[in-house]
């Protein structure tokens, strides 16, 4: 009898064993899959495969805003999940100490199938693009050294960053990975757009939508390529100069006199999420993008020719037309993006 | 008894000569030793002073010069029979900054034994390297962020960095001049330098050399390309050379800016 109760008394202790189960955790691979609708992957994955912890470290850095020197301006202060990682309403964004820039926030999605980043592509590898806006002093005007300091101070980091690593080191490398492999896994590819093109359930069109993706086909579809929207080049696309700002757009990084003006074509999807839309937020709404089209193109040296056929500046599109192609381009929102848990703050 | 006892001393007579022979061979080139490269930046026939000093181009533009910095890279040593070593490629990189004594010697370890002859580096961060993006960085980010080593409206390396203020027969008020070479949208600009060593450098386990080598800033701008500051000087502003057709022709001045001036073998 007695024997039984010590037994009782005693098997309860053996259960807390299994918490030394956390310490050995085995970080786990997360799959990549490339939507069949899409075009091939450009990230090198092999350099930097996305695992769990890695994503959570990277989600983590994603968030926190004491990379920045007031320790409130992180990445998602002006990348804001609900818009498609943009920054809702504002033409540029304010950073640190309310400092001002030129270009509009654009949006976090399906970076991993693009070869180069910013509107002037001023970076080609993912992994490096965070060190633009991380260190820019109008945006989050951090550094390095205060930031792995920063960090190497946070038990949770250190936990972190000990698992997402082989090496577990707390530095600049690991760092970019990890927000590196967050941002690979960010994919907006669910839309009823998507669903439509690979014949899933609730992938129909309206009559109209299809009106205006035969439309989008015959006068957008050359720059705005492919499934994502893009062909990754550079164009001027014939918005008048802000002589308060003159970006120069390309050739800051060229400095090729062709590439005056020139910016990168954006993908648009999600495109209702994302205004206002070029690359310095100068129009509120797609109405006002697709009249500039029709008649608000300037000619200039760098005009991209597509713009300018037989004398005629632009695209001309009726309004019939215009609204078409809206309903269309509305079809390119991905609610399961926009609130996919996996990627949010909170 | 006595045959086996003659063999036996003739075996262990045997096994010390050759036993013997191998060591002499062996002590001399077995084993790692240290190397140091000096890294001493000079200007033409002067010794470099920072900001004080005058100092005078080819073209006629006086130079007084407040920070010279350089990335250092990819050392490979070459021994005289020919054969490589290829220092370990994660290690290998470093900042070399004249404001920084500490910075202008270059210790490196673990060498192989042996004679070397010819000393190559790489200034900037190779091309291979960077295209891995974050991979294999290591801390050299944070190092090249803490001295100002990198671009942030792009996500580059500064490979080098030389400011100061300039004054010429046009341009009579000391204006501010910043080269900066290193990755453009165009050109890479990353570059080796081979430099013969005048005398061998003996690196052994109880031997570390020092290879001293000359930097002539002078050549940045003053080399086999002449880049005139003053005409670089756009609305008076300052001459701001960071990117554009200038960089290749500064990065072809770079192989002409180095070499050894002597070997110490201490």
């Amino acid at each position: 009898m007695q024997a039984k109760y010590l037994l009782l008394f005693v098997l309860p202790l053996f259960w807390n064993c299994s918490e030394d189960a956390d310490d050995v955790y085995k970080n786990i691979p997360l799959a990549v899959e490339v939507p069949s609708n899409f075009p091939p992957l450009a990230y090198d994955l092999s350099t930097n495969p996305p695992t769990e912890k890695g994503f959570e470290l990277g989600k983590k850095l994603f968030y926190d805003g004491r990379l920045s020197s007031d320790g409130l301006v992180s990445c998602g202060f002006c990348h804001i999940q609900q818009d498609a990682f943009t920054h809702h309403g504002h033409t540029v964004s304010h950073g640190v100490d309310n400092a001002v820039g030129t270009r509009n926030t654009p949006p976090i999605q399906n970076l991993a199938y693009q070869t180069t980043f910013m509107y002037d592509g001023a970076t080609n590898h993912l992994d490096l693009q965070p060190v633009i806006p991380f260190t820019n002093p109008v945006e989050m005007n951090g550094n390095f050294t205060k930031a792995i300091a920063m960090m190497k101070a946070d038990p949770e980091y250190q936990k972190l960053f000990k698992i997402a690593f082989t090496d577990g080191e707390i530095n600049s490398e690991n760092m970019l990975k990890a927000l590196g492999q967050f941002m690979v896994m960010l994919t907006s590819s669910n839309s009823r757009f998507d669903k439509y093109r690979r014949h899933e359930s609730g992938g129909t069109l309206t009559n109209e939508e299809l009106d205006g993706y035969a439309v989008f086909n015959a006068k957008c579809a050359s720059c705005h390529a492919t499934d994502l929207f893009t062909d990754n080049s550079f164009r001027n696309n014939g918005l008048p100069i802000n002589p308060a700002v003159n970006d120069v757009g390309r050739y800051r990084v060229t400095e090729l006199a062709t590439d005056y003006y020139k910016f990168k074509v954006p993908s648009l999807r999600n495109i209702e999420k994302t205004a206002p839309y070029m690359h310095d937020g100068r129009f509120f709404t797609l109405e006002a993008v697709l009249e500039h089209y029709n008649s608000g193109v300037i000619a200039s040296e760098t005009l991209d020719p597509i713009l300018n056929k037989n004398g005629t500046l632009g695209i001309l599109l009726t309004e019939i037309e215009k609204t078409k192609l809206i309903a269309f381009l509305k079809t390119l929102t991905d609610n399961q993006y926009l609130t996919d848990k996996r990627f949010s703050e909170f | 008894m006595k045959s086996k006892i003659i063999k036996i001393i003739a075996l262990v007579a045997i096994t010390f000569a050759l036993g013997s022979c191998s060591n002499d061979n062996d002590e001399e080139t077995a084993g790692v030793g240290k190397l140091g490269v000096e890294f001493d930046n000079v200007f033409g026939s002067s010794n470099l002073i920072l900001n004080t000093q005058n100092n005078v181009t080819s073209q006629g533009e006086t130079l007084k010069i407040s920070d010279v910095k350089y990335i250092v890279s990819n050392i490979v040593l070459t021994k005289e029979d020919g054969t490589t070593f290829v220092y370990p490629k994660a290690k290998s990189y470093f900042i070399v900054n004249e404001a920084d004594a500490a910075t202008q010697e270059i210790a490196l370890e673990n060498i192989p034994a042996g004679d070397y002859t010819k000393i190559k580096f790489g200034i900037g961060v190779d091309k291979t390297q960077f295209d891995l993006g974050a991979s294999g960085q290591g801390d050299f980010l944070t190092i090249a962020d803490k001295a100002g080593m990198l671009w942030s409206w792009s996500a580059g390396y500064k490979f080098v960095l030389f400011e100061g203020t300039f004054t010429s027969a046009s341009v009579t008020t000391p204006t501010s001049f910043m080269v900066h070479t290193g990755q453009t949208g165009t050109d890479y600009n990353y570059t080796e330098v081979t430099l013969d060593l005048p005398t061998k450098a003996l690196v052994r386990t109880n031997i570390t050399p020092d290879v001293h080598i000359f930097a002539d800033v002078a050549k940045i701008i003053d080399g086999k390309n002449k880049i005139k500051l003053s005409d670089n000087n756009e609305g008076g502003m300052g001459a701001m050379i960071m990117g554009g057709t200038n960089l290749p022709l500064i990065t072809a001045n770079l192989s002409n800016m180095f070499t050894v001036n002597h070997v110490h073998n201490d």
